[in-house]
């Protein structure tokens, strides 16, 4: 028989690992517990809980990616920005920074006339008062400075993989405006990864070629891919993206009229015709009536090139 | 709470106060407080209590737990208003703004802060009493051996034991050398060596002619320190009076007497007999 | 002359307790730490392989500085009277020729100061990170940031301390100012339009309730001064919000005295 001291003795390592033992049980449970749980909620969700957590989650970060994306805006801006309570009339909020892409810099600057007016007087001395600390005046980057706006179009891609607009227009101002086209194509070709189907990147990548590389072949190839894209996507909506539309082709003619190749050129603009996409048909009509005369010219039987 | 302090620690009877001016005024005070819940009756803790302190005395305040002790002392120093009555000190009524520059007090159960060292909380005390820097220095020296807090000076005081924390509540009770101490329950927590150098603290005081108002549930050094005592029970006072005359009129010893007054010795007696 | 002097020194004394309690407890370690890891981390990020680019980080950090001020702010001061009634420890300092008036004031203008420090340390932090990034300095930019973001804190501070002694618990103080500061922040400087748009009870709720708050939505714009490489505010206009954060605080103290003056403290 044990003295009662040796049974303390005995005792006191048991006693000391039991906690510690029931903790790991505990866990064990838990842990158990938890994976049939998950089957389970597959079960109830019907689709599988992962995609339930990637809806939840899923929204909020694409609500997070818009809100860089404005950030970035912002930053273009200096930090003066209406914000949605002095903002008299809906905008989208990629408007102003993607303008940039796709805009005439005269159409951009008339648009911001309007939207400074547009941020309406103080209605108290409050207001007034307030209006002394904050950034009123707008200025837009320039100078290698539109590099600020690069981080925050970063994170929204990161967030986000599935806006498009962050690929082009960080594409826009890294070769445009910072003169760096590599990381411009890096940059793309993630968003294209992610967007296989998207004819605004493979545009913006084929414009890149024929602006910053002047690689024609690969340009056309690109913007070619583009419009067979955006036949697919857009062609049976109600209302299609014209506007990338009447870019695609004219760009094309563009291309194809530098190449000599006359007739393609026309096809081109015959499409954006047919198609109605130009803002502005009567230009294109004639822009068609010169490259026709062109080709008449170029297939007249050459009247010997010495003449 | 070292021999060696710089007390001046007089073994001579003490003088005794001459003059008779109250430092203490009590006049029919009642203490309530309002019940909590709805229905609930308001608490009387002091019921009509009529108190004299005087000029240099030690005076005992004595009763049994939740007889309104604490609640007497609590108005006196104004964090408690009277419900009835009035209380002053040194004249001034307690509801004025008083001249606290004079008195010390000791709560009971009292945690000080926490993140500072016993030197630094009585350095604060002592900037509050606008004591100049080179004397101040001084006193917290010798405050803190009195109380035998040096080797703790630099610790923070929650790392103190709850007897520690005693010592240096009683420490700044002295910083700034007070004519009045109110200490309530000095020496609980106290070990046996620190409940005599309280009784010495409070002799020496009394030998320099403050005045003293403790209470306590030590029957024992009331009887060795105490002029004048006083016992409530239930808010009401009991007994007041010198410590010798009341033993010599009730022909027992303080204990129980006290024990008489709080019913317990009439109870026990009936028991007995039955 | 003599009382006024007495007055300031207790005051100042009150104050020195607060001070060593922000350096003594680790909330202002922590938050200067998480916000000097979060900053050095995004500053390790290469973005395009541009390596000058600074506002973002700029913000990030300016944005976790003021987080953190609030957070130091809020927390420091809402736990300052409920601990001392607590542990007991406003009964020894009572009994001292303290009035209730100079504990807080004392208790405002330690958790102020403290503050203050705390700010100093957080914007040395931001000097560093933006000189390392080659990033200029205007000094009075700067100055005026720091400046304007503590003026800020005396209000967020006379605002907690006044709600520490509204209610009871110290943790519900701090959400509801935290919840408060940052709805101002937020939508402050709207509440007017918004108003205009309400009917008819709603909005005379709102509109006065635009004009009774602090706007501390002032103050928060030299944030985003600084980083955008903006030029100065008129001082004029420095003086004039400073003012105006001094009048509030001392609407916000003169409350909490009232309040606390009648306080029974032995419940
Ligand atoms: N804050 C309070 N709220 C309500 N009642 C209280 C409060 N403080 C004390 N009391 C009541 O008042 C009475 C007197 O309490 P008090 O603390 O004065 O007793 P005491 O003599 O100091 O007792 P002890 O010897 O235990 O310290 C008690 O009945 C107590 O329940
Ligand atoms: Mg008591």
């Amino acid at each position: 028989m044990d003295t009662p001291k040796d049974q303390t003795k005995s005792q006191k390592p048991k006693a000391r690992w039991a906690p510690a033992l029931f903790l790991c049980l505990l866990c064990t449970t838990a842990f158990t517990l938890g994976a049939i749980l998950q089957q389970r909620v597959y079960s109830w969700t019907g689709s599988g809980g992962g995609d339930l957590m990637q809806v939840l989650l899923g929204n909020g970060r694409r609500v997070l990616a818009d809100q860089f994306f404005t950030t970035a805006d912002i930053y273009f801006h200096s930090g003066a920005y209406p914000s949605i309570f002095d903002r008299q009339y809906p905008s989208t909020n990629s408007a102003r920074l993607a303008r940039g892409v796709q805009e005439t810099p005269e159409q951009e600057d008339a648009e911001h006339d309007r939207e400074i007016a547009l941020l309406n007087r103080p209605i108290d001395w409050i207001e007034r008062f307030g209006r002394n600390f904050q950034i009123t005046k707008e200025t837009h980057l320039s100078g290698g400075k539109e590099r600020e706006i690069l981080p925050w179009l970063k994170l929204s891609a990161d967030l986000d993989p599935k806006r498009v607009d962050t690929y082009t227009v960080a594409s826009y101002w890294l070769r445009v405006h910072l003169g760096k086209p590599k990381e411009a194509e890096e940059f793309l070709r993630e968003g294209l990864l992610a967007n296989p189907d998207s004819y605004e990147i493979l545009l913006e990548l084929g414009r890149l070629y024929f602006e910053n590389y002047h690689d024609l072949a690969r340009a056309r190839n690109l913007w070619e891919a583009a419009y067979r894209r955006w036949n697919k996507r857009e062609a049976g909506k109600p209302r299609p993206d014209l506007r990338a539309l009447d870019q695609i082709t004219v760009r094309l003619a563009w291309l194809e009229e530098e190449e000599g190749h006359y007739a393609q050129a026309i096809k081109w603009l015959k499409v954006a015709l047919a198609k109605k996409a130009s803002p502005n048909p009567e230009g294109l009509e004639a822009r068609l009536k010169e490259l026709q005369a062109k080709l008449k010219e170029a297939e007249a039987p050459s009247p010997a090139p010495k003449a | 709470m070292s021999v060696e302090a710089p007390s001046i620690l007089s073994t001579q009877s003490p003088a005794r106060p001459s003059s008779n001016a109250a430092v203490i005024r009590i006049e029919n005070l009642v203490v309530e407080y309002p019940g909590r819940g709805i229905g609930q009756r308001a608490t009387t803790a002091v019921k009509d209590l009529n108190l004299e302190v005087y000029q240099g005395e030690v005076f005992g305040f004595l009763g049994p737990n939740g007889a309104g002790k604490t609640s007497t002392m609590q108005v006196l120093l104004g964090f408690q208003p009277p419900t009835r009555g009035a209380a002053s000190i040194f004249g001034v009524d307690v509801r004025q703004p008083i001249a606290r520059q004079r008195i010390g007090y000791l709560p009971e159960m009292t945690y000080y802060y926490k993140f500072l060292t016993s030197e630094e909380l009585l350095r604060f005390y002592g900037r509050i009493f606008r004591i100049p820097r080179p004397e101040l220095e001084v006193r917290i020296d010798s405050a803190l051996k009195l109380v035998e807090l040096e080797e703790a000076r630099k610790r923070l005081i929650r790392t103190y034991s709850k007897g520690m924390q005693q010592r240096i509540g009683l420490a700044q009770a002295l910083i700034n050398n007070p004519d009045l101490l109110i200490l309530d329950e000095p020496t609980s927590g106290l070990d046996p060596l620190g409940r005599m150098k309280v009784r010495e603290i409070i002799q020496r005081l009394r030998s320099e002619g403050k005045t003293v108002l403790f209470s306590s549930h030590e029957l024992g050094e009331v009887e060795t320190v105490c002029d004048r005592i006083a016992i409530i029970h239930r808010g009401e006072l009991q007994v007041l009076g010198r410590v010798a005359d009341l033993v010599e009129e009730h022909q027992m010893d303080l204990e129980r007497i006290f024990l008489k007054i709080i019913g317990y010795g009439m109870n026990h007696q009936r028991e007995q007999r039955a | 002359m003599n009382r006024i002097r007495a007055s300031i020194s207790t005051i100042w004394a009150v104050s020195g307790i607060v001070i060593k309690e922000l350096y003594r407890r680790k909330d202002f370690y922590v938050l200067f730490v998480v916000t000097a890891v979060i900053t050095l981390m995004m500053a390790s990020v290469n973005f395009f392989h541009e390596g000058k680019i600074v506002r973002y980080l700029k913000d990030i950090c300016l944005l976790l500085i003021w987080i953190s001020a609030l957070v130091i702010a809020i927390a420091t001061t809402a736990r300052q009277l409920p601990a001392e009634r607590e542990s007991r420890t406003i009964f020894p300092l009572l009994a001292k020729p303290v009035t209730r008036g100079q504990v807080v004031v004392g208790k405002f203008l330690g958790c102020w100061l403290a503050c203050g420090i705390a700010l100093v340390v957080f914007y040395v932090f931001f000097g560093v990170i933006c000189l390392a990034k080659q990033d200029h300095i205007g000094f009075w930019q700067y100055f005026q940031a720091i400046w304007l973001q503590w003026g800020m804190l005396a209000i967020v501070i006379g605002m907690v301390l006044l709600g520490s002694v509204v209610f009871s618990a110290p943790s519900a103080n701090a959400t509801i100012c935290f919840v408060a500061v940052v709805s101002i922040l937020i939508l402050g400087s709207h509440l007017h339009k918004i108003a205009i748009t309400e009917p008819e009870p709603l909005s005379v709720l709102l509109s006065s309730l635009y004009f009774l708050i602090p706007h501390l939505e002032w103050f928060y714009a030299v944030r985003d001064r600084l980083v955008f490489d903006q030029n100065l505010i008129p001082w004029v206009d420095c003086l004039l919000a400073t003012l105006y954060a001094a009048a509030y605080v001392a609407i916000f103290l003169c409350g909490t005295w009232m309040l606390f003056r009648r306080r029974v403290l032995t419940t």
